[in-house]
């Protein structure tokens, strides 16, 4: 049993080292840049989390990361890579913002889940296209996802400019929808959480969808591993072939994974805008659906990963502010950061799998009963 | 005699397995030397020494006396030893001109002398009598052209030593023969030939010597003239041999399978399968034999739903499913032991348990609803496991750590799982060792007392002769001869699978 | 009608469409090179990204070195230089994609979306490093343009036949080579074995493993000459996100065009048109927004029309691992 430990604790050691190598290249920059890294990482990490308000802000910078990590990794644990979050989202957003500004008169409790509804609706709707042509022609979904994405930019851009600009700020250099109705705004968290004893700063935009991305994951999780459909998710990721000889519908699990990614997806935007900003403008936030990539590699695509994940890209983010503003260091250093890591988390996480493949093989030899033969590697 | 190459105490361990143990061989200069030995005796594993692939955890290598270390290929094909693979080691979009001389080009400041290369190979195909052309694309070429292709590859690079890798084991008799001349005639040129088998009958029509390697171990080596089949059979396996599996007659019952006019598609929409039809009752086995590649894969994944029929009818114990999907016809009680296990048949990665309910993992007895009852699962897997004796550490071993054989056995214990009527077994004892091989015989052998209709696929003559009750042969697409168990000599059989139409025989 | 057929084929367009399709059709020969081995690179894009900065900044770098007299040889100095860089900074990016996915046997698919993210930030600090801000560089000059004697001085072909830039029969030529070395060279011949069957090229004793590394590095080197024509020659300087996406519609065009250069050519000659339609048509009535995308929509009609009857290299994208215990 122990052995097994062993194995375990490797797993769980890949992503921490995967971190430090990124810590370290990055150490490099920021010595090239003349600073003292040791100081840069102290001031990142006292910045981000010794003060309140960086708390409250890692854990809103989370909440789409959540979002848009959880849609990545149920793609990729299906086997089809949906590269298309970022388009899905923006989608998704706008689509969310129309109802929150057009419907008017409808209580909260119909008008919200109503947005959130058409938000993830839109999301998909916009995943159906990339995931139907793979199907059905055999367009290669990497490339159509990417291209839909500058598809979606231009779509949301027309939209917002063109056709749903809010008529009182023409004139002015704001683009942007009109207001929506208070009864599509997301609940702020700051009440919730006080009362647990943890005052976040009154101006936070922490709201309710940060314990629902979190209660999204868990439910993912249950249903991948418990579930008959869950288990097909699997075999089909694993081995296509084998999972089509048990009669599996290949088409069927992938469509529905990419559907439910692309919902996911359509829901990233939503804490910004229902619970933030109360209008869609064109300064949208953008490039979370790349950052969701990011995530669910590091989460190894598994949905309780992915909360960790995007917490530690929510520190990173807030821990960039902290330094460009009180040490010089360019954000960007911490960008380059994350993107080291990922590199360095696929290599540590595919030696890892093949150190314990061997491992597992010796221990099955071991188990063998003396007198059976065993076999070779490509024997004849 | 000064041996051109020789290996001594050759030790090669792979991960929890011992594959070459201390071995030493010698192979004179001008003579066929044939390796023999059960699977997993050793042989590819020395062989793939000797051309440089693996390098020896000890021992060492000598050619013409000279001690060398073949660390790649590449030095072993200076040292003029070239091996023609078990599968063969052809870019099927090359064309043949293109896959002999990859690696070894004539080549002028980089640029290929394309007409050079024509040339030698020309020449080359000539001096052996090796006879295929240079500009044809190898994907189009049969199976014993390709062949000649590998030896053509490596003569092209000045091979004095030829190490052939189970070459009969794709081929038709005609083609084995033709092979054969192939052979004699490079021995005549002085060539010497080191032949992997494990086929007796072969090996004493073409050895001058034979070794034997039992175990990743040297058993002895013997002069082919003075050896005999059931002296080398029992040096192989170490026992006496084999195995006549005692066969109750035959009690068929209701028609359960029902081919008509079957006919597939294969690679790039060429018909593979060209107008089968056969009826197989409960309580038989129908075996399938012939040569590879003349439309048994395309024929077995079309019987499990696999791939659509182009024409004909398919029939499950009376229900029409010309045009059911593979699930569909699951539950009607098909079972399926597909041809290449680590494709079709497991998820290498998921764990023995799960592997065990792959495709029943819809039923009711797993839960209701949507969520698999891990309780109910967990004791169906171990009541399998124990039941078919698979050797594995837990049930939460990934299948990828087990041996072929056990790996084999849970493909079976799966199938067998939940009462089939039909059971499709297609090459089920491809690549397993003795144990195992009995293993799967005896579980055919039961089903077929049990009730089910079997359908056995084999390139394997002999087991398709142990176990059938009923033979049909197939060749190019088509059922050219069927044979009641005992109908006819392996001879016959042998000949049939050639295309030699017994039309009026088995009418 | 008339006039609608008329904007769509006059010679400015065309001129400017052959200009266009010099990006795609570089980084698509590149993908050809890097699949013909047997290894997607999705990075590209990200790839081409460091191309238009090291290009820009180079040219900076170089011109301002420069004394002020400036002789033809010398205006031809810094986008030289600016090139070589370019070629360079892609060469060493996409080595990390060889290490990652043949060395460590990765997911070529993972290691390449995350050099794309790398390359944005990549970017964007080094930008700041040099010029302070992070989006854009100084402004640079190109080549000095060609012009084809005789036709230059017909009016109604001036359009097409100045103002050429002379990487552009560069490109060209490096098409036609392509061609040639895949087909007619001992590299080319064993660069696609690898991509087919490696196994076979394996017991051959060819190197995988090299071949592969060549394949993406010269993948490398021609999606950062791609980039460095990008910020040289065209946007006469940095811009951050200049690429839009480009490095991905090469690889549609190396399908496209079914895995080799010539074919490449076509389909990157369509996707340029496309490109400058999106520049060009803007009276048609529809939004300019939807102009801009019309490559990438080309892109998604293309894979979805054609697809099925393309064949990629039969090892494309597998990892080979050296059958080794």
């Amino acid at each position: 049993m122990s052995a097994r430990w062993r194995l375990a604790l490797l797993q769980a050691a890949a992503p921490v080292l995967s971190i430090a190598f990124g810590g370290l290249v990055a150490s490099g920059i920021i010595v090239a840049i003349g600073k003292n890294p040791l100081d840069v990482y102290g001031l990142m990490l006292r910045f981000s989390l010794t003060r309140t308000d960086s708390l409250a802000a890692i854990l809103l910078k989370a909440t789409p990361l959540i979002f848009a990590g959880l849609a990545v990794a149920l793609a990729f644990r299906a086997g089809v890579w949906n590269i298309g979050v970022e388009g899905q989202y923006y989608v998704g957003a706008f689509a969310a913002a129309f109802v929150g500004f057009s419907v008017r008169g409808v209580p909260a409790v119909v008008h919200l889940p109503l947005a959130v509804a058409v938000g993830g609706a839109a999301g998909a709707l916009w995943a159906f296209v990339p995931i139907a042509l793979k199907l059905r022609r055999g367009a290669h979904e990497v490339i159509t996802t990417i291209m839909m994405n500058y598809i979606a930019a231009a779509v949301v851009l027309y939209l917002l400019a063109d056709v749903f600009r809010d008529p009182t700020q023409i004139g002015t250099p704001r683009v942007r929808t009109p207001l929506f109705a208070d009864s599509a705004r997301l609940p702020p968290l700051g009440p919730a959480l006080a009362w647990l004893g943890f005052d976040v700063p009154a101006h936070s935009a922490l709201n309710w969808f940060l314990p629902v991305g979190v209660v999204l994951c868990a439910v993912a999780a249950y249903l991948l591993v418990r579930t008959r459909f869950g288990y097909e998710v699997r075999a089909v990721a694993f081995n296509p072939d084998a999972a089509e000889a048990a009669g599996i519908s290949l088409d069927r699990v992938r469509f529905t994974m990419f559907l439910a990614s692309g919902a996911i997806a359509g829901l990233v935007g939503l804490s910004d805008i229902l619970g933030f900003f109360g209008y869609f403008d064109i300064d949208f936030p953008k490039g979370l659906g790349f950052l969701g990539i990011s995530v669910a590699l590091l989460a190894r695509n598994h949905p309780l990963g992915v909360v960790p994940a995007a917490l530690l890209f929510g520190l990173l983010d807030r821990g960039a502010q902290g330094v460009q503003v009180f040490a010089g260091v360019p954000r960007e250093v911490i960008t380059i950061l994350q993107a080291v890591i990922i590199l360095a988390i696929v290599v540590g996480y595919e030696l890892v799998t093949r150190y314990v493949r061997v491992q597992r093989k010796l221990e099955a030899e071991r188990a063998l009963a003396p007198g059976e033969p065993a076999p070779l590697p490509g024997s004849g | 005699m000064d041996a051109i190459v020789e290996l001594s105490g050759i030790t090669k361990r792979f991960p929890g397995v011992l594959a070459n143990d201390r071995i030493s061989l010698a192979v004179a200069p001008g003579e066929i030397h044939a390796l023999v030995g059960e699977n997993g005796a050793g042989k590819s594993t020395l062989m793939k020494i000797l051309y440089g692939l693996y390098q020896p955890d000890d021992g060492t290598v000598a050619v013409r006396g000279e001690r060398v270390v073949l660390d790649s290929p590449r030095r072993a094909i200076a040292l003029g030893i070239g091996m023609v693979h078990q599968h063969f080691m052809l870019v099927p979009r090359f064309s043949v001109a293109e896959n002999v001389i990859l690696g070894a080009e004539p080549a002028r400041g980089g640029r290929l002398l394309a007409g050079e290369a024509r040339a030698r190979i020309a020449a080359l195909a000539d001096q052996y009598g090796l006879a295929v052309d240079p500009a044809a694309p190898v994907d189009g070429l049969s199976v014993g052209e390709q062949q000649r292709v590998e030896i053509l590859k490596v003569l092209y690079r000045g091979a004095e030593v030829l190490i052939l890798d189970e070459p009969t084991a794709v081929l038709t008799p005609q083609e084995v023969d033709d092979l054969f001349a192939n052979l004699r005639r490079l021995r005549a040129e002085g060539k010497t030939v080191v032949f992997i088998s494990h086929i007796l009958e072969e090996v004493l029509a073409i050895a001058d010597r034979i070794t034997v390697l039992r175990g990743g171990r040297v058993v002895g080596t013997l002069v082919a003239r003075e050896a005999t089949k059931a002296q080398i059979a029992e040096m192989m396996v170490g026992r006496p041999v084999l195995m006549d599996l005692a066969i109750p007659p035959a009690r068929p019952g209701e028609v359960a399978l029902e081919v008509a006019g079957a006919v597939v598609a294969g690679r790039r929409g060429r018909p593979a399968v060209r107008g089968v039809s056969f009826t197989v009752r409960g309580g038989e086995i129908y075996g399938i034999a012939g040569v590879e590649g003349n439309g048994q894969s395309e024929l077995v994944e079309a019987l499990v739903g696999l791939r659509p029929l182009a024409a004909g009818r398919l029939a499950i114990r009376g229900r029409d499913v010309t045009r059911a999907g593979v699930r569909a016809i699951r539950l009607l009680g098909v079972a399926h032991i597909p041809e290449d296990r680590h494709r079709r048949g497991l998820v290498l990665p998921m764990d023995v348990w799960e592997n065990l309910i792959l495709g029943h993992h819809g039923r009711k007895e797993f839960g209701r609803g949507p969520v698999l009852d891990r309780v109910a699962v967990w004791r169906y897997a171990a009541d399998r496991v124990q039941r078919f004796d698979v050797r594995t550490p837990s049930l939460a071993t990934p299948v990828l750590a087990l041996s072929g054989g056990n790996q084999q056995k849970v493909v079976v214990a799966r199938e067998l799982g939940f009462a089939p009527t039909v059971l499709i077994a297609a090459q089920p004892t491809r690549g397993l060792d003795i144990g195992a091989t009995e293993f799967v015989w005896t579980q055919l052998a039961e089903a077929r007392a049990a009730g089910l209709a079997v359908v056995l696929v084999s390139a394997m003559l002999d087991e398709v002769l142990t176990l059938a009750d009923r033979v049909g042969v197939i060749h190019a697409g088509r059922i050219v001869a069927e044979f009641p168990r005992g109908g006819a000599s392996p001879r016959e059989i042998g000949l049939a699978m050639t295309g030699a139409r017994l039309g009026e025989r088995s009418a | 009608m008339a006039d609608l057929v008329g904007s769509l084929l006059n010679l400015a367009l065309l001129a400017s469409a052959v200009r266009l399709a010099v990006p795609i059709l570089l980084t698509a020969l590149g993908a050809v090179y890097t699949e013909r081995g047997g290894v997607f690179n999705i990075g590209l894009e990200g790839t081409m990204i460091m191309g238009t900065f090291f290009g820009a900044a180079a040219t900076h770098a170089v011109a301002q070195a420069l004394p002020a007299s400036q002789g033809p040889l010398a205006s031809m100095l810094a986008p030289l230089a600016g090139m070589a860089a370019a070629m360079l900074a892609g060469v060493l990016f996409s080595l990390i994609h060889a290490l990652v996915s043949v060395t460590f046997r990765v997911d070529q698919l993972l290691s390449g979306v995350a050099l794309n993210l790398l390359a944005v930030g990549l970017a964007r600090f080094l930008n700041i490093l040099l010029f302070g801000v992070a989006t854009q560089s100084p402004g640079v000059n190109g080549f000095p343009p060609l012009a084809i004697p005789v036709l230059r001085d017909i009016p109604a072909l001036a359009p097409v036949a100045t103002g050429i830039s002379p990487v552009i029969p560069v490109a060209l030529a490096l098409v036609v080579a392509g061609q040639w070395v895949l087909l007619r060279t001992t590299f080319g011949l064993r660069l696609r074995s690898v991509g087919e069957n490696p196994h076979a090229a394996d017991t051959l004793g060819i190197d995988v493993a090299r071949l592969r590394y060549a394949g993406v590095l010269i993948s490398g080197a021609l999606a950062g000459l791609a980039g460095g024509y990008l910020s040289i020659e065209q946007g006469r300087g940095y811009l951050e996100g200049m690429t839009q996406g480009r490095g991905f519609i090469a690889l549609a065009a190396m399908i496209f065009g079914n895995w080799w250069p010539l074919g490449a050519l076509g389909a990157s000659a369509l996707f340029g048109y496309f490109d400058a339609l999106s520049l060009r048509v803007v009276a048609v009535g529809v939004p300019y927004q939807f102009i801009t995308v019309l490559p990438h929509i080309a892109t998604i009609l293309v894979l979805a029309g054609v697809v099925r009857r393309a064949t990629p290299p039969a090892a494309d994208g597998i990892p080979f691992t050296k059958e080794e215990g």
